[in-house]
């Protein structure tokens, strides 16, 4: 472990793409080591700025992360971009066609591209996005970006996991502004509005000025920055300097009034919570756990034996009791 | 005495069922790929109730659907014309004139793929490619010797060329000013037909809509300089070849005509001045019916299309096809049967009525044509014109309730299609949302999945085969060598000439297509007479217009539906599930094309069948180097690479491969696979370049997939 530990400080490719291998492994083996490794390389951080891109499916996720990318490498940052790609088909194999946008990045020498099947995982993200993204920040990248599935609440998850996010939508009709609940203004930083092309073009201006007033109506408090909407196209290159300014206008908020950190600290709370039910839940269900215990409460109340919430109860005591 | 029609039919029907023991002959027939019900009897009632084919007319009469002449082939057969090119002009040049001494009365020209997607042989980007699959044409300087000797103004010449189409018709066009000859006397056809590039073929260079414009300015060139040229060959062939079937086929290509009439239309042309040029292609496969009533269904929908169009010019009305057999009906697996095949074809296609024909060599399957096998494939037709009599009679096939039943629902189904294409706004607005992409797609898959589990017989592949696999010469080209002396003629011709002038030339060429004025075929012809090569033209235009590149990635669960419960299948998947539990992971894979070689079909349908099976599939993108391809699959961590070669690079791409991965990881664990064409020749070539497996043309995707997974285990 200490020996791929600092073949990944030392940048080395072939040993940031075993890591990630480890870190989203099922086997226990790899669990352990991956809990091994990360809890070293956690004591080596680097300096990455993490960003979340979240959207609807088309809207055209992966094709701007090729060309705000190419921006990026342009000014000679090293980018690492993790693509969570949600083509999963029944037979449990996948189709990962998200580098096929991505072909001018994934060529340079200063990007690494990984891509991880969903597998129908939380939050619109894999198992081991979290860690991986340690691993690249670890391996000295300076943006790590992150592409969700991009469908549903669970985006939430994604948010948690990075310093900026971002919600890329289409030109689009009223339906969409609809979208725009409470919850996720909270956790959108920036709204990029793509397409800015061609027969859309005035379409896409429309809608960014309608989603700029929409957002004006959800007052933010004083010391938060007022949610970025930029107008780009992915497919001309436009808006790109627009988007790297909005990012580093929000880094340098938020380090200016400490929110970078508390954030950073209250998205570690929310996945200690998140490791902490897991396996508490692993342990109700599994051998090792408590057998049956969950399936014996659920008879209980269904032959009346039993009310609902006592059932919770005796779960968690039995539970409690146990350790 | 005479029975009355409906006691007879009844009785037919009765000692059919008895015959076949099903109870009614109506729940026996055969669905063809189309969806087409073929019944196992037509009857005259069948010549009723058709809103497409009018059974009256007569060859040469509107709507055309029984040839575009009135004589046909009793006047004059049609044209043996067979499409090659070998690496260096030089070659090819002795190539011509060796078929023209032979018979052959039309060329066609092959070019290899860098010229396709508008680089020049001294590009690093094209290293494998230079001179595969056809003939390496860089400047004028090498467009003068591949017709050196050959008269440009008796001869008609076809050349297959669409994204680079501007320096390469432009260098025609100057190579006949050379030879002394007004553009005016210039025959021929360029294939200019871009849309389908983005469909299938990939041999695009820009984007859809600024590709559009290229077609446009050529159409309205020629038809104000080049009365004798055809400006545009619209293509269905190599649709069939990616695996569409018949009906896509015709529908596709006739919209795509429809698009292109609009292109041309929008220049300010009047559509009688330039439709009598558009013409047409289309593949001929071993359905040997179906194609026959598809060229006469194509020929009856363009009749109609064009007159809604408001022409009436009756060469505009005509639709004038060359046809070519089929290429993917051609197996590796005893090729000899092949010609068989070609023959039954190219019967297909004549007695379909088709204009102008190339049959395809037995060894196509594996390799460029050699001298003996193309001398068959063109003895092909020449006993078809001159032994069989199918020319004494014109669409003898006319009047058969089975083959005019069967023109009428090919129209109907093909016109419905056109339909939705027109909803979606036209040719143009559907490709670039991938709509007739996937449903090619969806039918390659399906197709492979019909022979790989045996519902579709191909001889000598899944069936019948034979013990004794006979050995085949084909040829082999020094890649190596081709690409030097092409580097060799590239840096004399950029000594020679006075760079300044064309710089002006090419800066001119970037404007026009920034600002969309002026015509930039007339614009490339200046650019390549002050000897600018192919790249630079290119290059130019791509300043204004951008790169294009695909994104799509396939249809995943159509292979699958074909293996419900089929044992074979359950047992590779329980293999992978295996794997799973014991690696923590599912196998992976990435699927590759190297160089510039764009048919993906072959790696789609491993790609989309392989994920159905359970394997996780990486698609790499199109057009990688070997370089990339090694960073993406060492930041993937995949178990294996699958190399897709159709067009012979591998043999300088798949060495170069396995260098790039053990310059990021020598102690990498990573299995090569090829699959697609590979002659014999180079297997040992490729198993000491530490290939894992070969898989040739045919192979089933389950003996495949079988495969990798045994070799990936082996190392996990």
């Amino acid at each position: 472990m200490i020996n791929l530990r600092d073949r990944i400080i030392a940048g080395e490719r072939a040993a940031i793409a075993k890591a990630i291998t480890l870190v989203e492994s099922s086997r226990e083996e790899d669990i352990n080591h991956s809990h091994e490794l990360i809890s070293a390389l956690i004591k080596s951080p680097g300096h990455a700025i993490r960003v979340g891109f979240s959207g609807p499916p088309g809207v055209g996720k992966s094709t701007f992360i090729e060309s705000f990318g190419s921006h990026i490498v342009n000014k000679n940052f090293k980018l690492g971009v993790l693509a969570i790609d949600p083509s999963s088909n029944f037979t449990g194999g996948s189709i990962l066609g998200d580098k096929t946008r991505m072909s001018e990045i994934s060529k340079n020498e200063n990007t690494f591209i990984r891509s991880t099947p969903s597998r129908g995982s939380l939050g619109g993200i894999a198992v081991g996005t979290r860690e991986a993204a340690i691993i690249l920040d670890a391996a000295g990248y300076d943006y790590i970006f992150i592409e969700t599935v991009g469908v549903g609440q669970s985006e939430i998850t994604a948010a948690n996991l990075v310093d900026i996010f971002t919600l890329i939508v289409g030109p689009g009709s009223g339906d969409e502004l609809q979208g725009i609940k409470k919850g996720i203004t909270e956790y959108a930083d920036i709204f990029i509005v793509n397409k800015n092309d061609g027969d859309l073009a005035s379409q896409a201006s429309r809608t960014a000025s309608d989603y700029k007033s929409a957002l004006s109506f959800y007052n933010k408090d004083n010391n938060e920055l007022e949610t970025q909407v930029v107008l780009v196209s992915s497919i001309e290159n436009k808006g790109m300097d627009e988007v790297l300014n909005s990012f580093n206008k929000i880094v340098e908020f938020n380090k200016s009034n400490n929110r970078f950190e508390s954030r950073r600290e209250n998205q570690l709370a929310y996945w200690l919570e998140e490791e902490v039910r897991n396996k508490i839940l692993l342990q109700l269900s599994k051998e090792n756990g408590i057998p049956g215990l969950i399936e014996n409460e659920v008879q209980r109340i269904i032959s009346g034996e039993t009310g609902f919430y006592s059932a919770s109860k005796t779960i968690i005591d039995t539970f409690l009791g146990k350790k | 005495m005479k029975k009355d029609k409906s006691k007879r039919l009844s009785d037919w029907e009765k000692k059919f069922s008895k015959e076949v023991k099903i109870e009614t002959s109506k729940q026996f027939f055969h669905e063809t790929d189309e969806g087409i019900n073929i019944n196992p009897l037509y009857t005259k009632e069948d010549l009723l109730g058709y809103t497409f084919n009018d059974i009256q007319t007569l060859p040469g009469e509107w709507p055309y659907t029984r040839g575009p002449k009135a004589s046909m082939y009793t006047n004059r057969p049609w044209t043996v014309r067979q499409y090659a090119g070998f690496s260096t002009a030089e070659e090819s040049n002795k190539f011509y004139r060796k078929n023209l001494e032979a018979g052959q009365m039309g060329l066609s020209v092959a070019f290899d793929l860098p010229t396709h997607r508008g680089y020049d042989s001294d590009d690093e980007l094209v290293m494998g490619d230079v001179g595969k699959a056809g003939v390496a044409i860089d400047s004028v300087e090498d467009m003068k010797i591949l017709f050196d000797g050959i008269p440009l103004d008796k001869m008609s010449v076809s050349m297959t060329m669409n994204g680079a189409v501007l320096p390469v018709l432009a260098a025609f066009i100057v190579a006949g000013e050379e030879q002394g000859l007004d553009r005016k006397v210039l025959s021929g056809t360029i294939q200019n037909d871009i849309l389908k590039e983005f469909m299938v073929r990939n041999t695009y260079i820009y984007p859809p809509e600024p590709s559009m414009r290229l077609v446009a300015d050529i159409i309205e060139y020629t038809a104000k300089e080049m009365p004798k040229f055809n400006s545009i060959s619209i293509s269905g062939y190599h649709m069939q070849e990616a695996g569409a079937n018949n009906v896509q086929e015709l529908a596709f290509t006739l919209a795509d005509g429809m698009e292109y009439v609009r292109a041309a239309l929008s220049k300010g042309l009047a559509v009688d001045d330039f439709a009598p040029r558009l013409s047409f292609f289309f593949a001929i496969g071993t359905d040997f019916f179906m194609e026959i009533a598809k060229l006469r269904a194509a020929r009856t929908l363009w009749a109609k299309i064009m007159q809604d169009f408001g022409a009436t010019n009756e060469k505009s009305l005509t639709l004038r096809t060359h046809c070519q057999t089929s290429g993917v009906s051609l197996t590796e697996k005893d090729p000899y049967n092949n010609i068989v095949r070609t023959s039954y074809e190219a019967l297909s296609a004549v007695l379909g009525g088709t204009q102008s024909l190339h049959t395809n060599s037995f060894d196509e399957a594996i390799a460029l044509p050699t001298e003996f096998s193309s001398r068959i494939a063109r003895n092909t037709q020449l006993i078809l014109q001159n032994e069989t009599g199918v020319t004494n009679t014109v669409d003898p096939l006319a009047g058969s309730y089975f083959v005019e039943k069967l023109t009428e629902d090919i129209c109907s189904a093909a016109w419905k299609i056109i339909e939705e294409v027109e909803e979606f706004g036209g040719m143009t607005k559907a490709v670039a949302a991938g709509m007739p992409k996937l449903s090619i797609e969806e039918s390659a898959t399906k197709k492979q999945a019909k022979i790989d589990s045996g519902k579709q017989v191909v001889v000598g592949v899944n069936k019948y085969k034979n013990p004794k696999e006979p050995k085949i010469d084909v040829l082999v080209i020094d890649n190596e060598k081709v690409r030097e002396d092409q580097i060799k003629k590239i840096t004399t011709l950029k000594i020679e000439r006075d760079s300044k002038i064309l710089e002006g030339h090419l800066s001119r060429i970037t404007e026009a297509a920034k600002n969309n004025s002026g015509n930039l075929l007339a614009l490339s012809i200046e650019a390549m007479r002050a000897r600018g090569t192919v790249g630079e033209v290119s290059k130019a235009l791509e300043d204004a217009f951008g790169r294009h590149y695909a994104t799509n990635v396939g249809v995943s669960g159509v292979y699958g539906k074909f293996f419900e419960k089929d044992e074979k299948f359950m047992e590779i998947q329980n293999k992978i599930d295996t794997f799973e539990k014991e690696n923590g992971r599912r196998p992976r894979v990435l699927i590759v094309k190297m160089g510039q070689d764009g048919h993906d079909r072959g790696a789609k349908i491993v790609a989309t069948s392989f994920a159905d099976l359970g394997f996780d599939i990486d698609m790499g993108p199109l057009f990688q180097s070997p370089k990339d391809v090694a960073k993406d699959a060492i930041e993937n961590d995949v178990h294996a690479i699958g190399v897709s070669t159709l067009a012979a690079g591998h043999r300088t791409l798949v060495p170069e491969l396995m260098k790039s991965l053990n310059a990021i990881d020598k102690n990498n664990k990573i299995i090569v696979f090829v699959g697609g064409v590979v002659p014999e020749q180079d297997y040992q070539f490729l198993y000491d370049n530490n290939v894992s497996a070969i898989f040739g043309p045919g192979t089933s995707i389950l003996v495949s997939a079988e495969e990798v997974i045994k070799l990936i285990s082996k190392k996990h």
